[in-house]
């Protein structure tokens, strides 16, 4: 890391807080606490922080407290995840899917290079599906098509998709707020997945 | 089937809505163990033991009660000895026996005058301790009111910290904005303690400071108080500073 780095003192002094404000913003998840750099000096350990992004932090909280509780301030430093729009090629750089698995996507999906968070959980359910090797492309697709139809099942309630395979045929199911579900000993199942805890990975790579 | 509605950031701010359907209750009087699910009540009275994740109302333990996994309650009440392999969530935790977590708590109100050990961190608005408390890890709120012996592995970060010193007391770091701690008052002032009980600490920053027998390498505020018994290296004020004469400071620095 090459920015520039600047002590808790001198930042207070720049930008006119105190160290309560400074505590209350970091106890509000307003500053991330890998900002926090601990470094040790001659007068013991102190902390630093990032000062470009550190200052045009501590401006934009101080612009707009006047309007939003710290609480609304800290919903909006989180990624707001319903609004979320990112390019292609941003999901490969954030190891959410690989090139391959994304051209697939495309292929079959025939829509824009702009993600939103229901086609990125598709994207990205799909990418380990097929990584891990638990199904084939044509399963893949059947998935797919699965998920697009229900995108608005998917997005309100608690959702699995299973695959299961009977003397080479493969199905698959998209469950809705089930409890459990038992198939007849001839069928094979292939992979279970909940679609919230795919939905929590994907968030948690953001943050 | 019931679910939850949390809010993203921390639980205890979202309101905790439940779908209508009734939910049964899970009481254990005696021996016995059940595994978790979501409930109404859950009362372990005796030695019980929940084998995995538990959602409920009111969550009261009054023997040896153990969970085997996180516990998420709107109230919960640990009053005989409670172990929660897990975390707990929720809107307000009292602890009036002794409880064991192992990983977090967070919880909007926080009581304890029992003995309590937390694994993890804690997130609360509101912690009031009366007794004896470990955090692993940070622990943050609004206010922090403490009449106890305390052991905090990471930073003690609160807006209002009040601190009576009753046993030994340890934190890595404390922030915030003020910061109060002082010596048990000892019975009519005429019996001084033979052993001298310390808060011992490597750095406090507030912007007003009040402390008397503490130990700390720096300390750094506006207005700082350093009261008597205190041994610290080095002191940075920018407002005033007063200083007690039974008190140790190396340096001093006025920024």
């Amino acid at each position: 890391m090459n920015e520039e780095l600047i002590s808790k003192k001198e930042l207070l002094d720049l930008a006119g807080i105190s160290y309560g404000q400074l505590y209350r913003w970091k106890r509000k998840d307003l500053i991330p606490e890998d900002w926090f750099i601990r470094k040790s000096t001659f007068t013991g350990q102190e902390t630093f922080f990032p000062k470009q992004k550190m200052l045009e932090r501590i401006d934009k909280i101080q612009t707009m407290k006047e309007n939003l509780s710290l609480d609304e301030l800290a919903d909006m430093f989180s990624p707001h995840l319903s609004d979320l729009q990112l390019k292609g090629e941003e999901l490969v750089r954030r190891n959410i899917v690989s090139k391959s698995v994304l051209d697939f996507y495309l292929e079959n999906e025939k829509g824009s290079l702009d993600f939103n968070l229901s086609r990125i959980l598709e994207v990205f359910v799909l990418e380990k599906l097929l990584q891990s090797g638990a199904i084939n492309l044509d399963e893949g697709k059947m998935l797919l098509m699965v998920m697009i139809e229900n995108k608005d099942q998917i997005k309100q309630k608690s959702a699995d998709l299973v695959i299961t395979r009977k003397l080479g045929v493969s199905n698959c199911l998209l469950l809705i707020n089930t409890e459990g579900y038992h198939f007849d000993s001839g069928t094979k199942l292939v992979t279970e997945i909940s679609l919230n805890a795919c939905m929590e990975e994907i968030k948690s790579r953001f943050v | 089937m019931h679910v939850w509605k949390k809010s993203n950031r921390d639980s205890y701010k979202g309101e905790w809505t439940m779908e209508t359907k009734k939910r049964g209750d899970l009481i254990i009087n005696g021996l016995g163990s059940s595994n978790g699910g979501q409930f109404n009540e859950v009362t372990l009275n005796g030695k019980g033991t929940v084998n995995s994740d538990v959602e409920c109302t009111n969550f009261d333990c009054n023997g040896l009660g153990t969970v085997n996994g996180n516990l998420a309650a709107t109230t919960a009440n640990i009053s005989g000895n409670g172990k929660i392999n897990g975390s707990i969530e929720g809107q307000s935790l009292s602890i009036d026996g002794t409880a064991k977590v192992k990983n977090n708590v967070i919880v909007k109100n926080l009581e304890v005058s029992g003995k309590t050990s937390v694994g993890g961190k804690i997130k609360s608005e509101d912690i009031k301790i009366k007794g004896r408390i470990t955090v692993g890890e940070d622990c943050e709120a609004e206010t922090f009111k403490a009449e106890s012996h305390f052991t905090i592995g990471g930073l003690l970060n609160a807006d209002l910290i009040d601190i009576t010193i009753f046993s030994d007391c340890k934190a890595k770091e404390i922030g915030g904005q003020t910061i109060l701690i002082k010596q048990k008052a000892t019975l009519f002032g005429l019996f001084l303690p033979f052993i001298q009980t310390q808060l011992e600490t490597e750095l406090i920053e507030g912007d007003r400071i009040e402390i008397e027998n503490t130990k700390a390498d720096i300390v750094r505020g506006n207005n700082v108080t350093i009261g008597p018994n205190c041994t610290i290296g080095i002191v940075e004020y920018s407002g005033e500073l007063s200083l007690d004469e039974k008190a140790v400071v190396k340096e001093i620095r006025k920024v």
